[in-house]
C-alpha cells in the first residue's frame, strides 16, 4: 500500500514538473522525469524486475549527476559557447530583431486604458491626429465622438468605453507588463508601449535574411553576414549578443596548436600527476602507520588518540586551508613567527654555552623569518603536499584500521611460527591484504586529487607566477586550475568551449589511468584467493 | 554524504530560482546582502502605491554577474539587478542587459564620471548609485600629517617600519594591480588607450610604456628597502591597521567600517604626488541594471527612475554601504563628511576601471608581474614587458 502510494506521489510530481518545463519550452528535460518514473513504477511493481529495485536510484542520480554533465560538457566542447556566444541562435535574433529605432516620422501616442469587469484591456492611442482602438487584439480607427466613449465629466478624457472602464495611474501600473507585450499593427506601423504616459511606432533596426543569414541594419543599410556566430559587417564591425556555433574540433586543435595555450601543458600536467601521485602515497603511508600504531592493543588512550587525529578529518577543508594560508604567510603568518622564536631560543642556548656564537641558526639555516613558503615555488608546492596530508591522512587512517581488524589474526601466529620478522610480517601479510580492499579507494583519491581545484585555488591560486613565462599558468597550477584560468581569465572574456576541451582531456586522462590502476589492481585479488 | 547534501542544496536552489524566476507583472530584484535592507524598504513603497509584487532576492555581489548569465537566459533571471560597471563589456557582448534611457535634466543630476562609466556608445546601460576608488588611508596617531610628496611618505614609513616588531609605515596590498595602478599611473602609465573615437582600444596596451615600468620599479625599490613585503594581502593589510600596526595603507571605502571597529583614528587624502606627477587611480561604479530578459521592462524604469532615483534612497545606499553616492543632490547632503571628502579628492585625477571583456587577461597578468617584483624573482622592467607581451599575444595584438 505504501508503496502504491509512493509510486503515485513520485508520478504526480514528475508530471507536475514535466509541465512546468514544458512551460518552459525545455522540452528534453521535460521527458526525463516522465521517463524515470515511468521506468521506477515499471521496475517496482513488476517481480520479474526485482533485483534492478537496488540499482535504479543510483542508476538514476548517476546519469542525472555524472552521465548528464559529462555529456553536455562533451558537446559543449564542440562549440564556440564563451563571451559574446552564450545564447542560443533564436535568442539572439529574437533579441536583435526585436531592436528598433526612431525614424525621422516616428510617432508618439499618448494613451487612455480602459479595463473591463474581465480584466480584459482596451486601448485609445491619440497622436498626429491619428485615434486608433486596440481591443481584443485588433487595431481600429476611433471618432472622438464614438459613443462608445463616455466623458462624463467633460474634461475630454473619457472615463468610459462601453463596459470598460478608465484605469487611474495606480490602477495602470500592475497592468503596464501586458501593455509591454503588446505590438500594435495599425497602417502598416507597429506600435509598442514606451513608458507610462506614452506608445510610440517601433520600427525595426534589423531585417533577417534567414536565406543568406544576414542582418541588415535599416538606419544604415550596412549588411551583417553571421560568422561564426556574431553577425560581422565587411570591414569587420560585430554586432551583439551572438550566439552558440558548432566549431568542429577547433578547440581541441587549439590545445595543440596554440603555443600559449600547448606551452606549459606538459609541465602543468607533470605538477599534476605528481601532486595525486605524491599525496596519494604520502597520505597512505602516514595513515597506514597511525593506523598500525592505534591498532596495538597494548597502546594506552587509544580512543583519545583517535579522536585526536581525525580531528583535520572532521573540520571543514574549505575553512582549514584558509587558515593554513594565514599561518603559513611570509611575514604576518603565526609559523615564521614561531620559527623565529625558537631560532632565538637556540640562539640564547647556543650563547650561553659558547659565548660568541652568534645568530647560529641564521647561519645554519638561513634567513628563517623570512621562508616564503607560498611565494617560492619548490616551498609552494611542498606545502600543497604538506597540507594536503594533513587534511587527508585521518581519511587513509580510518579506512586502513577498518581493513587492519579484517586480517585475521591466525595468519600472523602462523607467521610468527615460522620465524618470520615484523617486517616480513608487514611486506608479505599486512600490506597484501590491506591492498586488495583499499586499491579502489586509493585510484579514487588518486582521481579527487588529479581534480583538487579547491585546495589549490584556496590555497596558492596557482601561484607563484613563472618568470618570462608568457601564458597564465603559475608554478602550482595544475590541469583543472589552469584550464578555469583559461576559461576565466584568457583572452576576451570566458572561454567555455575551450575549457570543456580541456575538461574532456582530464576526462579522458582520468579514465585511463583508472582503468590501468584497476587493471593493474585486479592481480591482486588473484593473491587473495590463494589464501 | 557530503554529495547528497549537496545535490540537495543544488536542487533547492534551483527549485528556489524557478520559484522567484522573472514573471510578468511582477519585479524581481537582485541585490547583495548590503543593498538589499534598502531595496526591500523600496519595494514595500512600492507596492503600497502600485499593488505590484515586488521581491528582493539576495543574491552575493560577485556571483551576480555569473548567474546572470545562466539564470537571465532561462527566463529565471531578475527584471533589474545591482552591479559593477566594470562588468558591462560582458553583460553587453553576452545580451544580458538592456539600455535606460533618462532625461537629460535627471542624467545631470549625476557624477559625469559614473554616467561614462555606464555609458556604451551613446547608450546608457545603468543607473548608478555609487562610486568608489582608493586614497591614502593613514593611522593619525602615528602619521599625524600628510605626506606632501611620495618621496616624503616612503620617508615617514621607512621611519616607522620595524618588520621583527611587527610594524609597517606603508603597505600596498600585493600582488593586486586596482591598488598599484597609481604607481604606474604617476608617470604616464596606461592600461588600454582610446582610439579617436574615444573607445578603448585593446591593442593599445600602455602596460609596459615608460611610466608604468617607472610605477614597476618604485615598487621594486620599496621592496628593496624592505617597506612593501611580500606576502601583504587585503586581510593582511586590513587587519595591521585595524590593530594599529600599520601607518599608511591605500585602501578604499570598503576598509573604513574595520578601521572604525578597531578604534583607529584615520584620515583619507589623495595619494601624494610622485616626482611631482599626480597619481590617477581607478574608479568603479556600482548601479542598477535591467535584464534584457525581464518581461517588465517599463515597469522596471518606472520602479528605478521614480523610486530609486531619490536623495533618501541613495543615501540609505551610502550608509548601509559607505560608498560615496553618484547622485550628486545625496551627495551634497555629504559635503561636511571628511572621508569622502578624501576619497572625493584622490578620485580628482581618476579614470573608470576599463569595461571592456578583455581585461580578465589584463588582471591575471599584470597580477603576475607585480607578483614576481615583490618576491623579488625578477626585475621590474622584464616583469612588465613579459606581461604586456603575454596579454598581447592573448588579444592578438602581435
Amino acid at each position: 500500500m505504501a508503496k502504491v502510494v509512493l509510486l503515485g506521489t513520485l508520478v504526480g510530481v514528475s508530471i507536475y514538473v514535466c509541465v512546468f518545463l514544458l512551460a518552459k519550452g525545455m522540452y528534453i528535460p521535460a521527458a526525463m522525469p516522465l521517463i524515470g518514473a515511468g521506468l521506477i513504477s515499471y521496475i517496482f511493481l513488476s517481480e520479474k524486475r526485482y533485483p534492478l529495485r537496488w540499482l535504479v536510484p543510483g542508476l538514476l542520480f548517476l546519469t542525472v549527476m555524472v552521465v548528464y554533465p559529462i555529456g553536455y560538457t562533451f558537446v559543449s566542447s564542440f562549440t564556440n559557447v564563451g563571451t559574446g556566444h552564450m545564447l542560443g541562435k533564436e535568442q539572439a535574433l529574437d533579441q536583435l530583431l526585436d531592436r528598433s529605432y526612431a525614424p525621422e516620422n516616428a510617432i508618439t501616442y499618448s494613451f487612455l486604458a480602459f479595463a473591463n469587469p474581465a480584466g480584459d484591456i482596451a486601448l485609445v492611442l491619440e497622436g498626429e491626429g491619428e485615434r486608433i482602438l486596440y481591443t481584443q487584439g485588433t487595431a481600429s480607427a476611433i471618432a472622438v465622438d464614438d459613443p462608445r466613449l463616455v466623458d462624463e465629466d467633460g474634461d475630454g478624457r473619457p472615463e468610459r468605453f462601453s463596459n470598460y472602464a478608465r484605469l487611474s495611474i495606480p490602477q495602470l501600473v500592475p497592468r503596464l507588463s501586458d501593455l509591454e507585450a503588446y505590438r500594435i499593427e495599425y497602417d502598416n506601423k507597429i506600435i509598442g508601449l514606451q513608458d507610462l504616459n506614452e506608445f510610440r511606432t517601433r520600427t525595426p533596426l534589423y531585417v533577417y535574411d534567414a536565406e543568406a543569414e544576414t542582418m541588415t541594419d535599416q538606419q544604415t543599410g550596412v549588411v551583417y553576414a553571421a560568422m561564426e556566430g556574431i553577425f560581422t559587417s565587411a570591414d569587420g564591425v560585430e554586432i551583439y549578443p551572438g550566439y552558440k556555433v558548432s566549431v568542429g574540433i577547433r578547440n581541441y586543435l587549439a590545445l595543440i596548436r596554440n603555443p600559449q595555450i600547448s606551452g606549459p601543458f606538459a609541465m602543468v600536467f607533470g605538477w599534476t600527476f605528481a601532486f595525486a601521485t605524491l599525496t596519494v602515497l604520502l597520505n597512505f603511508a602516514l595513515g597506514l602507520s597511525t593506523a598500525i600504531l592505534l591498532n596495538d592493543p597494548f597502546l594506552r588512550f587509544r580512543t583519545l588518540y583517535r579522536v585526536l587525529m581525525i580531528i583535520p578529518y572532521a573540520l571543514p577543508a574549505f575553512i582549514m586551508i584558509l587558515v593554513w594560508r594565514g599561518m603559513l604567510n611570509q611575514h604576518f603568518g603565526i609559523i615564521n613567527k614561531m620559527l623565529v622564536s625558537a631560532a632565538h631560543m637556540i640562539d640564547y642556548a647556543v650563547n650561553y654555552v659558547a659565548v660568541n656564537v652568534f645568530h647560529t641558526t641564521a647561519v645554519l639555516f638561513g634567513d628563517v623569518t623570512k621562508i616564503p613558503w607560498l611565494s617560492n615555488g619548490m616551498l609552494a608546492k611542498a606545502s600543497l603536499l604538506l597540507l594536503n596530508l594533513w587534511l587527508g591522512y585521518p581519511y587513509m587512517m580510518l579506512i586502513c584500521l577498518g581493513a587492519l581488524q579484517s586480517i585475521p589474526a591466525s595468519l600472523y601466529e602462523a607467521a610468527r611460527v615460522d620465524g618470520a620478522s615484523w617486517w616480513q610480517q608487514f611486506w608479505k601479510i599486512t600490506l597484501p591484504l590491506l591492498l586488495m580492499p583499499l586499491a579502489p579507494l586509493l585510484i579514487g583519491a588518486f582521481a579527487f586529487n588529479f581534480n583538487n581545484f579547491t585546495l589549490i585555488w584556496l590555497l596558492t591560486e596557482g601561484r607563484p607566477a613563472i618568470a618570462g613565462a608568457t601564458t597564465p599558468a603559475g608554478q602550482t597550477d595544475i590541469l583543472i586550475s589552469y584550464t578555469y584560468r583559461l576559461a576565466f581569465e584568457g583572452a576576451r572574456g570566458n572561454q567555455l568551449g575551450l575549457a570543456a576541451a580541456v575538461s574532456v582531456m582530464i576526462f579522458v586522462v582520468i579514465a585511463t589511468i583508472s582503468a590501468i590502476n584497476f587493471r593493474l589492481t585486479g592481480a591482486l585479488e588473484e593473491l587473495s584467493k590463494n589464501v | 554524504m557530503k554529495r547528497v547534501t549537496l545535490a540537495l542544496l543544488g536542487l533547492l536552489l534551483i527549485i528556489g530560482l524557478a520559484v522567484t524566476a522573472s514573471e510578468a507583472g511582477k519585479l524581481l530584484i537582485w541585490a547583495d546582502d548590503t543593498r538589499t535592507p534598502i531595496m526591500l524598504k523600496v519595494a514595500e513603497d512600492f507596492t503600497a502605491i502600485y499593488g505590484v509584487e515586488v521581491i528582493v532576492q539576495e543574491v552575493d555581489f560577485g556571483g551576480i554577474r555569473g548567474q546572470l548569465a545562466t539564470a537571465g537566459p532561462a527566463g529565471e533571471g531578475p527584471d533589474i539587478l545591482i552591479g559593477a560597471h566594470d562588468w558591462l563589456g560582458e553583460l553587453i557582448l553576452n545580451g544580458l542587459i538592456e539600455p535606460i534611457i533618462l532625461t537629460p535634466a535627471i542624467v545631470a543630476d549625476f557624477n559625469p564620471v559614473a554616467i561614462d562609466a555606464f555609458s556604451w556608445g551613446n547608450l546608457l546601460y545603468g543607473v548608478p548609485y555609487a562610486t568608489e576608488n582608493v586614497a591614502l588611508v593613514r593611522n593619525t596617531d602615528l602619521v599625524p600629517e600628510v605626506p606632501a610628496t611620495f618621496e616624503e611618505l616612503l620617508t615617514v614609513a621607512a621611519a616607522l617600519t620595524d618588520l621583527e616588531a611587527g610594524k609597517y609605515g606603508f603597505l600596498i596590498q600585493e600582488p593586486d594591480p586596482f591598488h598599484t595602478f597609481a604607481l604606474h599611473t604617476a608617470g604616464g602609465g596606461y592600461i588600454f588607450g582610446k582610439d579617436a573615437d574615444g573607445v578603448l582600444n585593446p591593442c593599445d596596451l600602455g602596460l609596459d610604456n615608460e611610466g608604468s615600468i617607472a610605477g614597476a620599479i618604485l615598487l621594486d625599490q620599496m621592496v628593496k628597502d624592505g617597506i612593501e613585503i611580500a606576502g601583504a594581502g587585503y586581510n593582511e593589510v586590513t587587519g595591521a591597521f585595524n590593530a594599529g600596526d600599520l601607518g599608511m595603507m591605500i585602501g578604499g571605502p570598503w576598509t573604513l567600517p574595520g578601521a572604525k571597529a578597531g578604534g583607529i583614528n584615520y584620515a583619507v587624502s589623495a595619494i601624494p604626488t610622485i616626482n611631482g606627477n599626480a597619481p590617477g587611480v581607478f574608479v568603479g561604479v556600482q548601479g542598477f541594471m535591467i535584464s534584457a530578459f525581464s518581461d517588465n521592462k517599463v515597469l522596471a524604469n518606472l520602479f528605478i527612475k521614480d523610486f530609486l532615483i531619490s536623495s533618501d534612497v541613495m543615501l540609505g545606499l551610502y550608509i548601509e554601504g559607505d560608498r560615496p553616492p553618484a547622485y550628486l543632490p545625496a551627495l551634497a547632503f555629504l559635503a561636511g563628511n571628511e572621508d569622502i571628502q578624501g576619497f572625493a579628492a584622490a578620485a580628482a585625477t581618476a579614470v573608470p576601471m576599463p569595461k571592456i571583456a578583455e581585461m580578465g587577461s589584463v588582471w591575471s597578468a599584470w597580477s603576475a608581474a607585480l607578483e614576481l617584483i615583490v618576491n623579488q624573482t625578477q626585475d621590474p622592467t622584464t616583469a612588465m614587458q613579459d606581461a604586456a607581451a603575454e596579454i598581447r599575444a592573448l588579444l592578438g595584438c602581435e
